[in-house]
């Protein structure tokens, strides 16, 4: 703060604090703490309710009671005491339906309970996707991996500063087409009766369900995400020194163990930051599976979350099943970070 | 130390290199004897490196030959020759230790844990590094960083050290302190060392014999004394030492000796190249040839200029001389006391 304040002013140091503060606030602490709230509570019926439905059909037994009394008095002869007895009775009458009504209205009036219920709802069915989509999420992020690795190497290191650019701005320029366009494109591609089955037909290949067997669904996740691994490794990679690999082949390391020992150490950090970015992205993907199986297979968890909060309108258990994807993700995070023995500061960079 | 190497003699045969349509390297004829400390000095952008290259086997020749111990090395990898090289930076490995970075040529060559350390810290001894061994490069100073450079690159017992300007980085008093150690290993351990710098102070200073480099081209190669002492070629003459010079004809040449005319009278120099009369050429004078003289002195080499500065570097001084258009420069020894140096005066050598 006093640092601030020296280096911008007083004024401007507030607004940058207050800027701070919002941003925080607004982008990071808000949506969790939402998020967390809304997940461990539930509406439920009040407390003791069994007991106010017994006294509620009590009450009603009474009222029947009440209301055949009422009708014998209606037989009475003497005008005047009739008049009197139905005013008494009318009294109870009200006074009894008025009880009823309040409680009633408690009976069906749910309070808000703080549980953690909301999270064992998961039923194994469920729970059986949430696994299938985080190991699948993985699969995704280590073929991306393994795929962006040798192009960013080739592209940092075997190139030209110029073509590394050139080739660079080719990967990032199909980005520039909206996501939804893409996946639509790569859901038609990959049809049963699209231009890939079409071309395996050429060779005598009977046409693979890609969509239908939740492949689409991995090809179409490797390649919208895969720029998120390309670039940090390429970044990465840019900054290795080229005579350290020349060094290490001097002293006699084969291709492989210059890779081992030189260039996947310093590339810690960018393989950890697009192992995350990617790992989460696919984790948490929405369009993808939605648009490439349409429902032809089975679902990504993020659709089950959709589905809580939107068909099965329980916004509860939507928020405690988004939640228990946040609570993996942010585990894949510690454990990426630890075993590629990386710092929050070196992914910062 | 054990496992002593010797030097192997390294032979270019009509080498050349080009790149597209540049050609780096010239056709080159070199030998260079086993165990020999080899300088080759050149300004920046000569193609030393190049030639370096050439003998590590980063880089094959697009025409001739490189044969070390005999034989050809054309086709053969880095890893693969008896060659190891020190490069600019050192390239040393910044998420290794220091025992590690010894040890890799080792590791690579399947050598037990037990044994590289040993070995490792066995050279590490030789270089005083052994307190340092657990640190990494980061924490060492310049002068460490360049022995562990040393320690790793001698760990494969090389035939042939090849040093990249690598005393460059370092300052002065460090620089002089390191050339000393350097020779003192290639002394020990007989190695032929070829040595790449833009200093001539530290070629002449180290080396057996310089090659004098520029433009892809070798202009001289000769023991430092030959080198300074008798420069066959105008570029050699200029760039190692200072020099004045002044442009002349041939006016009668005999026995290696010959009378010249200049616009600052006629002077006898030797005729290396035994010019003939009539001949256009340069006369070149080492500043510390040159005296200065009373008004009535010795009738042979003598001119007539103006003290313009003083600047005493120490052992010796500095003068700038104005002598009609030209600028000349003389050292003088420095023996004590203010030599009285009137404005004018006259030169000779
Ligand atoms: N791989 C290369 N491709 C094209 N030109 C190069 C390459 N390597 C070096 N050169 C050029 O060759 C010349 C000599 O370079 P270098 O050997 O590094 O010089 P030095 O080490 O003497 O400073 C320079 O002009 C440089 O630009
Ligand atoms: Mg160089």
């Amino acid at each position: 703060m006093t640092r601030l304040t020296r280096a911008f002013g007083r004024p401007l140091a507030l607004l940058i604090l207050l800027f701070a503060s919002l941003w925080i606030l607004g982008l990071i602490a808000a949506p969790q703490v939402i998020m967390i709230e809304q997940s461990l509570w539930r509406m439920e019926r009040p407390e003791g309710s069994a007991e106010i439905s017994v006294r509620i059909d009590g009450l009603y037994n009474q009222l029947d009671v009440l209301a055949l009394d009422r009708s014998a008095v209606e037989a009475e002869a003497d005008a005047s005491i009739r008049a009197q007895k139905l005013d008494t009775s009318d009294v109870a009458l009200a006074a009894l339906e008025a009880e009823i009504a309040g409680l009633e209205a408690t009976e069906s009036t749910p309070v808000k309970v703080y549980t953690l219920a909301n999270f064992a709802q998961m039923g194994s069915a469920h729970f059986a996707i949430f696994l299938k989509t985080i190991v699948a999420s993985l699969a995704v992020t280590a073929i991306a991996l393994a795929v962006c690795y040798p192009i960013a190497f080739a592209v940092a290191k075997l190139e030209t500063p110029q073509r590394a650019g050139m080739i660079m701005l080719a990967l990032v320029i199909p980005y520039a087409i909206n996501e939804l366009l893409r996946i639509f494109a790569w859901q038609m591609i990959l049809n049963y009766n699209g231009p890939v089955n079409a071309l395996l037909g050429l060779f005598g290949v009977e046409p693979i369900p890609f969509l239908e067997s939740g492949t689409g669904v991995f090809v179409a996740m490797v390649y919208a995400y895969i720029l998120f691994m390309v670039f940090p490794l390429y970044n990465v990679l840019e900054t290795l020194d080229s005579n350290q690999i020349e060094a290490a082949r001097d002293l006699g390391a084969s291709s492989w163990r210059i890779h081992t020992r030189v260039v996947i150490p310093h590339a810690r950090p960018g393989i950890a930051v697009g192992c995350i970015m990617t790992f989460m992205l696919s984790a948490g993907s929405y369009a993808v599976p939605y648009i490439m199986t349409r429902g032809t297979a089975a679902p990504w968890f993020t659709q089950l979350i959709y589905n809580r909060f939107f068909e099965a309108t329980n916004w509860n258990v939507g928020a405690a099943y988004a939640l228990s994807l946040l609570v993996i993700c942010t585990l894949f995070i510690f454990v990426m970070m630890r075993l590629l023995k990386v710092s929050l500061k070196d992914i910062a960079k | 130390m054990t496992g002593q190497t010797t030097g192997m003699e390294i032979e270019l045969r009509r080498s050349e290199v080009r790149f597209g349509s540049f050609q780096a390297v010239q056709p080159t004829d070199l030998r260079i004897a086993p165990g020999e400390f080899f300088s080759i000095l050149g300004p920046s952008g000569c193609g030393k490196t190049t030639l370096l290259r050439l003998l590590s086997g980063f880089l094959d020749p697009t025409a001739g030959d490189v044969l070390i111990g005999g034989k050809s090395m054309v086709g053969t990898g880095p890893s693969d020759r008896p060659t190891a090289l020190i490069f600019q930076n050192l390239a040393l490995f910044p998420l290794m230790s220091v025992l590690e970075n010894v040890a890799f040529g080792l590791e690579m060559r399947g050598w037990s844990k037990v044994r590289r350390r040993a070995r490792a810290m066995e050279l590490l001894e030789t270089v005083a590094l052994t307190e340092q061994a657990g640190k990494l490069p980061a924490q060492l100073s310049g002068g460490q960083k360049q022995r562990v450079a040393i320690a790793r690159a001698l760990a494969v017992e090389p035939a042939v050290l090849l040093l990249d300007e690598p005393l460059s980085a370092l300052d002065l008093k460090l620089r002089q302190h390191m050339r000393a150690e350097l020779k003192q290993i290639q002394a020990r351990t007989g190695i032929t060392f070829v040595y790449i710098t833009h200093d001539q102070g530290e070629a002449l200073t180290m080396s057996d014999r310089i090659a004098v480099m520029n433009h892809g081209r070798i202009v001289q190669i000769g023991t430092p004394d030959e080198v300074y002492d008798h420069p066959d070629a105008a570029f050699s003459a200029t760039f190692v030492g200072e020099m004045n010079v002044f442009d002349g004809k041939v006016a009668a040449g005999a026995d290696g000796f010959a009378r010249i005319d200049t616009r600052l009278g006629q002077f006898r120099a030797t005729n290396p190249k035994r010019l003939a009369d009539g001949a256009t050429t340069l006369m070149f004078v080492r500043p510390e040839r040159m005296r200065l003289l009373d008004a009535a002195g010795v009738a042979e080499n003598r001119l007539a200029a103006v003290v313009q500065r003083r600047d005493l570097e120490g052992a010796y001084s500095t003068l700038t001389l104005q002598a009609q258009d030209q600028v000349l420069t003389v050292h003088l020894q420095h023996l004590g006391g203010a030599d009285q140096l009137a404005g004018g005066g006259d030169a000779g050598f």
